[in-house]
């Protein structure tokens, strides 16, 4: 038994194809879904999913978004997503730092939030290159 | 005092030509009242009036045909993002449903236009659309109201007209930068914060293919209202069904994914839109050069006619002027 993973994006269909098991992001933690789980909706946090793919684990970074998982058939819609093999190194550490620093001097509340959230961007594709190697 | 006379045919034919419609031109009575007239002047129209007109209809014949070149090229860049998104929000209505008959106080109609015009009657049919959605929800209780959410300058134009108190945001000059997701979601959220709503319904032209756009309405559902559609069953029923997780509430979880149904379900029609929009234009434009050639044709035959009575009568004026000298 299989699940069939669809990941889309606004611009694209991300991922298509069967796989043997996730592990997901969500915004109360992770979860692992294996075949023939309960039906669920749920909320997509900032963070990695996991997938695995005759037992080789792959690595994507996605943005936030939704999941409905039901009948074997996972739908998981997000704002962007990357694979860890697509992610530069280098330039993801980069960002990373430049995401760090702005924390670091940003001023009023508007712009803590954005430099929160770009911080998480940046570090969850450090993540998925890490997980990789 | 021939010459006078002449200029004054001339001037007389002159103003008849300008305001001349099209479709006039078809009809055949055209030509012989252009030649009959005027027992004075032999030459009727001048060759240089006939020039003139067509100079211009060339003109706009290179003109148009450009237009529907670029009309082409933006029509392929926009079908690619288009078909990319429509995987989008099919999730949606396959979780939530796209109940259009569901009964709810407060209706807004976001109406997708274009800015630019000759595209066509597509924004004419959107229009046509939005008014009648409004009128369809007043019949039926008094309870119940309507709100227009605007997008493009042509359905402001004829909404403004005749809707102006129920009109909440107007927004222009979408497609000034190419469209994508994070600026369709900011303009979401705009309006999510500032109009109530129990149901929004999209009012756009869906591309079916280059010459085919069927307008359509697309309902989202404000999470309450889909709380309770989903508890009387029906085609919602196996909502609940569902174990909802990854935050406090099963209410905040279906706020969030409202919005974020809104926010796509926008995108893909703003491109749908879009798409439409080119599309309609490259056949207005097509069948505009076409039409500009048609003209041009029968120009050049009245010209060549005219052409040709004037040398003709330059040759009856010689000869007889010849003939009264000998004889």
């Amino acid at each position: 038994m299989t699940l069939n993973l669809c990941v889309l994006t606004p611009n694209r269909i991300f991922w298509d194809s069967k796989v043997k098991e996730i592990i997901l992001s969500t915004n109360s933690g992770q979860i692992g879904i294996l075949p023939n789980h309960a039906p669920i909706a749920t909320a997509v946090d900032i963070g990695i999913l996991r997938i695995c793919l005759n037992d080789q684990w792959l690595t994507m970074a996605l943005i936030g978004g939704f999941a409905r998982i039901g009948n074997n058939e996972i739908t998981i819609l997000v704002n962007d997503a990357e694979k860890g093999s697509d992610i530069d190194p280098q330039e993801a550490q980069q960002a990373l730092e430049i995401a760090e620093a702005n924390l670091r001097k940003a001023e009023g509340k508007r712009q803590t939030i954005e430099a929160n959230l770009a911080l998480r961007r940046a570090r969850t594709r450090v993540e998925a290159i890490n997980v990789i190697s | 005092m021939a010459m006078a006379a002449l200029r004054r045919e001339g001037r007389r034919f002159a103003s008849l030509i300008s305001p001349r419609p099209i479709t006039a031109v078809r009809s055949s009575p055209l030509y012989p009242t252009l030649e009959d007239e005027g027992p004075l002047g032999l030459r009727h129209i001048s060759t240089q009036v006939v020039r003139n007109r067509m100079k211009s209809v060339k003109n706009i014949q290179k003109i148009t045909k450009a237009m529907k070149m670029v009309a082409a090229s933006k029509l392929r860049a926009i079908q690619t993002k288009t078909e990319n998104s429509r995987g989008l929000w099919q999730p949606f209505t396959a979780l939530l449903g796209d109940l259009p008959s569901a009964d709810v106080k407060k209706n807004v109609v976001v109406t997708i236009s274009s800015d630019k015009g000759l595209c066509g009657g597509i924004n004419s049919t959107s229009v046509k659309i939005s008014k009648g959605l409004h009128k369809l929800n007043s019949a039926t209780g008094p309870e119940k109201e309507t709100k227009y959410v605007i997008l493009g300058e042509k359905a402001k134009a004829q909404l403004v007209r005749d809707s102006k108190k129920d009109i909440e945001l107007i927004i222009t000059e979408l497609q000034k930068n190419p469209l994508n997701y994070t600026q369709v979601s900011v303009l979401a959220d705009e309006i999510l914060k500032n109009v109530e709503y129990d149901a929004l319904r999209i009012v756009f032209n869906k591309f079916q293919s280059v010459v085919s756009f069927v307008p359509t309405v697309s309902t989202v559902l404000s999470p309450e209202i889909v709380e309770r559609e989903a508890e009387s069953g029906g085609k919602l029923g196996d909502l609940d069904s569902y174990e909802v997780e990854g935050g406090e509430t099963k209410g905040e979880i279906l706020q969030n994914l409202a919005e974020f149904q809104f926010s796509c379900t926008m995108f893909n029609a703003v491109l749908e839109n879009a798409c439409s929009e080119q599309g309609a234009r490259m056949s207005a434009m097509d069948s505009s050069s076409r039409n500009a050639g048609d003209m041009l044709d029968r120009l050049t035959l009245t010209y060549n006619r005219t052409r040709q009575a004037s040398i003709t009568t330059e040759l009856i004026e010689i000869i007889s002027g010849a003939s009264a000298l000998e004889g």
